[in-house]
């Protein structure tokens, strides 16, 4: 499970390869899971190959996003989603 | 005359102890219930508050059955996965955000934003945890928790 990283400058660390993860001692109310920000040329297919390691994963964000992604086809950069972990 | 008052003030204690006497008779008919017992205690209330953070812990190793850190560290190595421990007290739905940042010459870049939404019933320990393949770079980190996107606490720690 990767990070998406906002690093404002060009010699700011890359932290996209940041493995991350929670769970709690109370009753979990939904999954814990990651934000991340859209970014030009993503797709969620692509997202779920870097987050999961198998594009065919897409529908896994899909799901955890209907109220924002209506169409897995159209994202749009700026947009954050939930990637489920 | 004094005869007449004699008999008066018989008349007027008789009258008074029977009066008396009516009136106990009827407090004891009439007693009250048995009162009901204390307000609930404090802690109950402490239960019923909405979640917010007591404390926050950041190690490199937890209890997984309890969430608790095993020790507080605010220093880590290169290798390790940093666990950021958020004790709460209160009760109800939260959704509890840990965003971890590097710091770096003023600017920062964001590490990793976690969400673990929880239905408490009391005091809770919800851990979030981060690592890096390839080890942390050195320098500055801070890890920010919000609960319900309201900033709660903030920690810095730092890589060597």
């Amino acid at each position: 499970m990767n990070a998406s990283s906002k690093s404002p400058g060009g010699d700011m660390p890359d932290f996209s390869d940041v493995e991350s993860g929670a769970s709690s001692t109370a009753k979990e109310a939904a999954p814990a899971y990651k934000l991340y920000t859209i970014k030009s040329g993503d797709s969620l297919s692509k997202i779920a190959k870097h987050e999961y390691g198998n594009a065919n994963d897409w529908r896994r964000i899909f799901e955890a996003n209907q109220d924002i992604i209506k169409n897995p086809d159209k994202i749009f950069p700026g947009q954050e989603i939930k990637i489920p972990l | 005359m004094k005869a007449f008052t004699r008999v008066s003030v018989a008349v007027i204690v008789t009258g008074v102890a029977f009066s008396m006497a009516a009136c106990k008779k009827k407090e004891e008919t009439t007693a009250l219930p048995a009162p009901p017992p204390a307000a609930a205690p404090a802690a109950v209330d402490v239960i019923n508050v909405p979640v917010s953070v007591k404390q926050l812990t950041l190690s490199n190793r937890i209890d997984e059955a309890t969430k608790k850190a095993a020790t507080a560290m605010s220093s880590f190595a290169a290798n390790d996965t940093i666990y950021a421990v958020v004790d709460t007290i209160g009760s109800g739905k939260a959704a509890i955000k840990a965003l971890w940042t590097y710091h770096k010459d003023g600017q920062s870049a964001q590490v990793n934003e976690t969400v673990q939404e929880i239905d408490a019933t009391g005091p809770a320990s919800t851990e979030f945890h981060v690592s890096k393949p390839g080890g942390w770079p050195a320098g500055d980190y801070q890890v920010e928790v919000l609960v319900n996107d309201v900033s709660a606490t903030v920690q810095k720690f730092t890589v060597n």
